[in-house]
């Protein structure tokens, strides 16, 4: 054989310490849970069974995004959310790996978990780590019991994937703090009891100097909620506008002037999640309702391909959960985690709408979701982070900036 | 191995010794593979009762990534995966077994095969082959099989072993096919990795419209894709792995397998582009490693055959069953740590 290609020749040295730099960052080390898994996700199933009988395949789809204030009440009362917080703050203090083992059933059995799914994975996690006790208290509880709901007002006209850009105001007063602004695509600002805002709080400063991030009880005078109504006549986003909105003095989170190392910090909690590859799942689920075994090959390489992708994803996701158990902030992981997993999520609707005849007028559940998902697919990859962002940092985690 | 840091420090070692060794080869074969066995690196997944370092597949996993790497032409896994299978059905300690993904022909009641062991990896070298023939595994001692050299296009040995009624060990059938998948996935892992850093070493370097490619948008959004893929290998061959280790992982590495084939070409392709003409060159250290992801993807299972065994898997579970499998097959891998 022709042999002898030049790399061949590297010194052991260099080899060795590659080998070793070469254990993936992906390898499997998980977290342990206390609970038996096989009972905590009957539990989950028994739940989401009794709460939400013959819950619609539309319903199932993207349920992350459905809310029903009613749902985050009952998974409250038997302690599914602030899974992992202090008991002192109505958190129940399981292990995070059981909480990840309840989200994922939650989302595989296409819960309703809109409502509070902000305030368990963002506000409440932000606020334990960051928050004053004035903060912790008035909200944890609450959020806990699934009866206060969260929403996030990073997102300006001006300022979309380049959040720097934030231009709303908060100004010191010798009473607190006053608000002045607008945001925008503020998903269930309408429903949100509270909402964590960043906000120019140095008039004089540029980019991601000089913003903070304020606590803001959503029922503040001076606070007007408008709807967007999505594409699907649907009405999730919001315009939040702030005028002259007086805030106490305890409002601002953390440090003044530190608001993007906040915003920075929830990245991994906000990317890394199973709700970034199962937004799509119900439709999966569908087509296997409605195929056989006796489907065209290429029916069934779509089915198996879709399997191969699903365990993979979720075996990154898990991965990156126990990670993030262990304290560590595994940003770049997260961001891959998203980026396959929206891509994954996007291209199903698409190759199902390519293989299957679908009569998209249908009343049939496989119909109904493939065209709900046609329709809405397109936002995963710009929620939480656009596509171009989150590879602009993996380059970034590769080296090439 | 309870003891982490025991592990940690075996696995270095290990690593120390399969690079130190892969850095001595040469090329020709009689000389290579004696530096594997004097390094017992061939009897890595034997038992130390064996003769071996009693290591499983987690420790496989990080020598076949070392050789998939650094484009070891050597049936190193080949061997280490046919002398565990070989040992654990029972059958003699061959000189250099090697396996095949399929056999054609009859295996008489007494243990004789007559048929055709088509693209066996260095076939030409084996004493013995393992394979699965009329649902008993054989180890076929190959002493009068007639050999046809072949080749695949990473210009590897794939040879074709002509039988008449030669003489086999047999025992029940195991899934030696799916086993090879997990060995290929493993080295495709270290050449996917290696092709990234070489693709990223040498955008960082290369200047175009005075500056590095690096710096261009088009090439960073490539890249990130091509890291994302690999990311996505690793975490399926991980998966795998530890499925493998419990005994049970015909669906996980059908998933690993099935991933791994298509990371590939969207990998391969990228590497190519942002290496321009010079990722062409024979004296480029490219090849090595996309030519053999490109062979690897056909053997043991291309992506039809797995997303088939997939689709009857996922099917068979049904709308209702596929995520309680899915979930309890994660819960009982994970239970093991």
């Amino acid at each position: 054989m022709q042999d002898g290609y030049p790399h061949r020749r590297l010194q052991a040295r260099w080899l060795f310490f590659y080998g070793l730099s070469i254990m993936s960052i992906f390898a499997s080390a998980p977290e342990p849970m206390s609970a038996d898994p096989v009972t905590l996700r009957a539990q989950v199933r028994a739940l989401v069974a009794q709460a939400c009988p013959d819950n619609d395949a539309v319903r199932r789809a993207n349920c992350w995004a459905v809310a029903d204030a009613g749902f985050s009440r009952a998974l409250g009362q038997v302690g599914f959310i602030g899974m992992i917080w202090p008991k002192a703050y109505g958190g129940h203090e399981r292990p995070p790996m059981e909480r990840y083992l309840v989200l994922e059933e939650l989302l595989s059995a296409g819960a309703p978990v809109g409502a509070h799914w902000i305030a368990d994975r963002q506000t409440g996690p932000l606020l334990l780590k960051h928050g004053n006790e004035n903060q912790k208290q008035r909200w944890l509880p609450a959020i806990a019991r699934g009866e206060a709901f969260a929403c996030i007002g990073m997102s300006e006209p001006g300022a979309g994937s380049d959040l720097a850009s934030v231009r709303t105001r908060g100004t010191r007063t010798p009473e607190g703090w006053r608000i002045n602004g607008q945001k925008l695509w503020t998903s269930g600002a309408h429903h949100a009891h509270l909402m964590i805002a960043l906000v120019r709080t140095d008039p004089d400063s540029q980019r991601n100097a000089g913003l903070s991030q304020m606590l803001i009880d959503m029922r503040t005078p001076g606070i007007t909620v408008r709807p967007v109504i999505d594409l699907v006549g649907q009405h999730d986003f919001n315009e939040v506008f702030f005028d002259d909105v007086l805030l106490p003095p305890d409002a601002l989170i953390g440090r003044e002037g530190g608001g993007w190392q906040l915003v920075t910090a929830e990245l991994s909690l906000e990317r890394s999640g199973p709700e970034r590859y199962l937004s799509s799942f119900a439709l999966f689920v569908e087509m296997l309702r409605a195929t056989g075994v006796d489907a065209p090959t290429e029916v069934r390489a779509l089915i198996g391909r879709t399997a191969a992708e699903l365990w993979t994803l979720r075996q990154m996701s898990w991965t990156v959960a126990a990670k993030l158990a262990r304290g560590e902030d595994p940003a770049l992981e997260a961001a891959i985690v998203k980026d396959l997993g929206n891509s994954f999520e996007q291209a199903l609707p698409v190759a199902v709408q390519a293989l299957l005849a679908v009569d998209l007028a249908s009343a049939a559940p496989l119909a109904r979701v493939l065209g709900r998902l046609l329709q809405v697919s397109p936002s995963f990859s710009l929620r939480g982070g656009t596509r171009e962002i989150l590879r602009g940092i993996i380059a970034r985690g590769l080296g090439l900036r | 191995m309870s003891d982490r840091t025991t592990t940690s420090e075996l696995h270095a070692m290990l690593a120390e010794t399969t690079a130190q060794v892969i850095a001595r080869t040469r090329g020709d074969f009689a000389s290579d593979w004696a530096l594997i066995t004097e390094a017992g690196l061939d009897r890595l997944m034997l038992t130390e009762a064996e003769g071996g370092f009693g290591g499983g597949w987690p420790e496989a996993a990080l020598v076949l990534r070392l050789a998939g790497a650094s484009a070891l032409a050597l049936p190193l896994g080949e061997v280490m995966l046919a002398r565990r299978l070989a040992a654990q059905a029972g059958f003699d300690d061959a000189r250099l077994p090697l396996i095949g993904a399929s056999a054609a022909g009859r295996l008489s009641a007494d243990g004789l095969f007559t048929g055709t062991l088509p693209s066996v990896p260095w076939g030409r070298h084996a004493s013995h082959v393992l394979a699965v023939c009329d649902g008993r595994l054989m180890q076929l001692d190959c002493a009068s099989a007639r050999i046809v050299w072949g080749e695949n296009p990473a210009g590897e040995p794939r040879d074709t072993l002509h039988c008449d009624r030669a003489p086999a060990e047999t025992a029940p059938a195991i899934a030696l096919f799916a086993n090879g998948a997990l060995l290929r996935v493993l080295q495709a892992v270290g050449a996917l990795t290696a092709a990234r850093d070489l693709s990223v070493s040498y955008v960082n370097t290369r200047q175009q419209f005075g500056r590095a490619l690096a710096n261009f948008q088009a090439v960073q959004q490539l890249l990130s894709q091509f890291a994302v893929e690999v990311a996505a290998v690793e975490a399926a061959a991980s998966g795998a792995v530890a499925a493998a280790a419990l005994g049970d992982a015909g669906f996980e590495i059908a998933a690993a397998k099935l991933r791994t084939n298509l990371a590939i070409g969207l990998c391969t392709a990228a590497a190519h582009q942002v290496h321009g003409a010079i990722g062409f060159t024979a004296d480029y250290a490219l090849h090595p490693l996309t030519r053999r992801l490109w062979s690897w993807r056909s053997e043991f299972g291309h992506d039809g055959h797995w997303a088939d065994q997939l689709a009857s898997w996922s099917l068979s579970h049904g709308a209702e069953g596929f995520w309680p499998v899915l979930a309890a097959r994660g819960d009982s891998v994970a239970a093991q740590y």
